[in-house]
């Protein structure tokens, strides 16, 4: 128990030093002039994302539910806050609010169905319900302008870069707190019962079509929350954030960062990002490369090391210890 | 006489045309530590997943504490205080045991909607799970990763966590099945002196005549699609048409 | 609507389906015996239409000969690529999850996708029809492009060599054991890594073929593998997974479908495949052929 603790202990002073760093971020790049900006403008898109992704993991990871179709309702959340602040005039800080209300609407009905199939089924039912949304979201016209998007969503003027990555950070952070504790409680004991065996899990009187379900909206939000930040980041929405590549994108980093830990598919999906701009910096043509580069990374993953980095830390870390 | 806690009225159910049961009637009493035996194929465990919801019978009622439960969900009928064990282990793998338990209180006392504090914050919870696992011998594994468990041990806490949801009824799937001859033996022990303790009415599927007929109050055999026979193991081993069918010359 | 613009539409959307049903049933097939769902099936039959067009810059298209080279050398390189994939990739993965499984055929999708745009660029290609394909033919009054009846009547021949080959040859009987029994199939004294690798190659033949009958339909660029896939997955989906009769009811309802709700619906009728799709998958989540898991 001691050692529990001590290690405990470790992770706090390594997360506040973490968060100090990077608060302190932007401080530092903004002596880099433009170069500076858009690495402030990286980090921000590297906090959505990551946020984006930890929402996925609470259903992947967490529960055990492979979902395609995840992308819908970030999708649904960016588009939320473009149509609202462009189309109602409604302030920024409401819209984004609104967003992981939508999201959770649209999760509660596309849930419904799909928590009814288990395994495979679950995965392409999600996908379908994915791809008929941004087919929907494709065609409107009218509506959600079609494979135009909604461009030039307004920014209120105290979010500068900088401040808008503050705010972001400060939402973050919010969140993960939000989740650690959700993870933690009755209910995300509750939920990693039913990943492990789901037909026991029945016998010991759970209800697991309803937890799922409520998992999946939960999720759902987060995402919708995050799709929404970066709708304001880009400050455009594109049918593309609903699209099932970008699905994949969160999956991808949960496997990369390992999905069985809270931060694991944050980091994952922060290396990922940061590896794109990396092989970007070294040269323009390498851009072309990437998806080859990412498939290898995830072939390797996927026949070595299947729990991740995290796993991979971890495991390094247990042979360190004995 | 006492009150039966199970009434099996008229069952029947096929799969695909086979007929597994056709109308089986028998009722459990209060408090009787039973037995059901049969030739493999004979549909026991079909009839334990037919009492406990997993299965919907074709005919007939299941009436549990004056109630029928046909058509009910496992999870419902589990909070109506019927548990059971598996013939296959059947735990939460990666899961501590102490976690096994755990949340197999807190699903009982409701409390899975709790989302902000600590699964692990509640120190009357964790009372109760450490006094399961003494219970059944695995107090000393608590924080080990239950898959990790040897056959044996994994047996074991899935008795103990169908204890957790402190049943009225308990239904065991071959409780001893795999076990070395010791492990069997203290098992057995083990089952006698819950039964004798917590006064749950339990009925068990059980292949090794010696320990059905050692502590079973009550056995029921169970061939040809039907109930054979029940009655105390002294009338049930003497009984011919059980021999010819099933005991043969063994006993 | 016109009875004539009705048959018109007719053998168009089932021309579509057709062309649908010998990719998908190449995805269904695989799926029925390696239970692994190909996400890279999209890209292999895209390398296919690719490789067609220029091995057909190569010889000279319009000859028929030609064509039928293209035919007959493009499937088979596609089922080699598809041997090598097996072996080296799928084959290490067959007893882990799901997801494992769907990542690295993901992943296949990113490398081969990318592969092609690096070698042959974003642009539209096409295959030119060998000339007896190139024309029209008249059928009651109305004038039909000829390769169109040619798919047509390709479709069903395909068709029929997969019911022969699944139900009245030997191989087949093991195929369909495999599908469904998976866990005997080795108790009946069968190679069953052979058997997974061979079904696997068939399918990628399959993915080949229609890759080359697309290239000289319409024209081809990135975006068909990933359009082809979704198609996919809605039509064994509908037909049932691992269910090559299922496969054949999907793509005719998908093609047709599209053709016709084009006309009311415009561009909303490619919201149809996916509505279809998740409407069964609701209704029926094993399809309207397939078999309950379990």
């Amino acid at each position: 128990m001691d050692h529990m603790t001590s290690s405990s202990r470790t992770q706090w002073i390594s997360g506040i030093t973490l968060i100090v760093i990077l608060f302190v971020l932007p401080v530092f790049l903004n002596e880099f002039g433009r170069t500076g900006e858009y690495w402030i403008w990286v980090s921000t898109e590297m906090i959505i994302m990551a946020l984006f992704a930890m929402s996925l993991n609470l259903i992947l990871g967490f529960g055990g539910m492979v979902s395609f179709g995840h992308a819908a309702f970030f999708g649904v959340g960016a588009y939320t806050v473009a149509l609202l602040t462009k189309k109602a005039d409604l302030p920024l800080f409401l819209a984004l609010a609104a967003a992981p209300f939508t999201a959770a609407i649209t999760a509660a009905i596309v849930g419904w169905f799909c928590v009814r199939l288990l395994g495979l089924y679950f995965a392409i039912l999600t996908l379908a319900f994915g791809q008929l949304l941004y087919m929907i979201v494709f065609q409107w016209y009218t509506f959600t302008g079609g494979d135009d998007g909604i461009l030039g969503i307004p920014r209120p003027e105290i979010l500068g870069p900088t401040n808008f990555y503050w705010f972001c950070l400060v939402l973050f952070l919010i969140c993960f707190f939000v989740m650690k504790m959700i993870v933690s409680s009755s209910f995300g004991l509750s939920i990693k019962t039913i990943r492990e065996n789901m037909e026991r899990a029945k016998f010991i009187g759970i209800n697991v079509r309803r937890y799922q379900l409520l998992n999946f909206i939960i999720a759902g939000a987060f995402a919708g929350l995050a799709g929404g930040m970066l709708a304001e980041l880009n400050r455009f929405a594109q049918p593309d954030f609903l699209h099932w590549s970008k699905s994949a994108e969160p999956i991808l980093a949960s496997l990369v960062g390992g999905m069985y830990s809270l931060a694991g598919p944050a980091i994952g999906s922060t290396v990922l990002i940061f590896l794109k701009i990396f092989l970007q910096q070294i040269h323009p043509s390498m851009v072309e490369l990437w998806a080859i580069v990412l498939g290898a990374a995830i072939l390797v993953v996927v026949l070595f090391a299947p729990s991740g980095l995290v796993g991979l830390y971890q495991n390094i870390y247990k042979k360190f210890q004995s | 006489m006492a009150t039966p806690i199970l009434s099996i009225e008229n069952l029947s159910k096929s799969f695909e045309g086979n007929q597994i049961f056709s109308n089986v009637s028998f009722s459990v009493d209060q408090g009787e530590l039973s037995a059901i035996i049969g030739p493999n194929g004979a549909g026991k465990t079909t009839l334990f997943n037919l009492i406990t919801g997993a299965l919907v019978p074709d005919e007939g009622k299941i009436i549990f504490q004056g109630r029928n439960i046909v058509g009910m969900e496992p999870f419902d009928i589990v909070r109506l205080g019927m548990a059971r064990a598996f013939q296959r282990t059947n735990i939460f793998p990666k899961m501590t045991v102490l976690e096994n338990i755990v949340i197999t209180i807190i699903t009982r006392l409701k409390g899975n909607l709790r989302f902000v504090k600590p699964w692990n914050s509640s120190r009357k919870i964790e009372r109760q799970a450490f006094g399961i696992l003494e219970s059944v011998g695995l107090a000393d594994k608590a924080h080990q990763l239950s898959g990790t468990l040897a056959h044996g041990n994994q047996k074991r806490l899935d008795i103990g966590v169908a204890l957790a949801l402190e049943p009225k009824l308990l239904l065991l799937d071959e409780p001893v099945a795999g076990m070395s001859p010791d492990e069997r033996w203290e098992t057995v022990e083990l089952i006698k002196e819950l039964w004798n303790e917590m006064s749950i009415t339990m009925v068990f599927i059980e292949h090794d005549m010696d320990i059905v007929f050692g502590i079973s109050q009550k056995v029921r055999v169970l061939c040809y699609k039907s109930l054979l026979a029940q009655g105390p193991p002294s009338e049930i081993s003497a009984n011919k048409q059980v021999i010819e069918a099933y005991l043969g010359e063994e006993v | 609507m016109t009875w004539q613009l009705f048959i018109f539409m007719l053998i168009n959307g089932l021309c579509q389906g057709m062309l649908l049903f010998i990719i998908a049933s190449g995805l269904s097939l695989v799926f029925g015996v390696l239970r692994v769902i190909n996400f890279a099936h999209g890209s292999l039959y895209m390398i296919g239409a690719f490789l067609a067009y220029s091995l057909s810059t190569l010889l000279s298209g319009e000859s028929l000969l030609g064509f039928l080279i293209l035919l007959l050398v493009i499937p088979p390189a596609i089922a080699i690529i598809g041997f090598v994939l097996e072996v080296t990739l799928f084959r290490r993965v067959y007893r882990e999850e799901h997801l494992l499984q769907l990542l690295l055929t993901y992943a296949l999708v990113l490398i081969l996708d990318d592969s092609v745009r690096v070698i042959w660029g974003g642009d539209p290609r096409s295959v030119t029809r060998p000339d007896l394909l190139a024309g029209s033919v008249d059928v009651m009054g109305m004038a039909l492009p000829s390769y169109n009846v040619f798919i047509l009547v390709i479709g069903p021949l395909i068709a029929f060599g997969m019911w022969f080959l699944l139900y009245r040859t030997r191989t087949g009987n093991v195929i369909r054991a495999a599908v469904s029994f998976p866990d005997t199939l080795g108790a009946l004294g069968v190679n069953v890594s052979w058997v997974m690798t061979s079904t696997f190659m068939l399918g990628c033949w399959l993915a080949g073929l229609g890759g080359v009958l697309t290239a000289a339909l319409s024209n081809i660029d990135l975006g068909i593998g990933m359009e082809k896939i979704i198609e996919c997955f809605a039509v064994v989906v509908i037909g049932g997974l691992g269910s090559v009769g299922g496969a054949l009811l999907g793509s005719l309802i998908i093609g047709t479908g599209l053709t016709f709700f084009q006309l009311p619906f415009g561009r909303w009728a490619l919201v149809f495949p996916y509505a279809l799709m998740a409407l069964v998958l609701v209704i029926r989540p094993w399809g309207l052929f397939g078999k309950p898991e379990r």
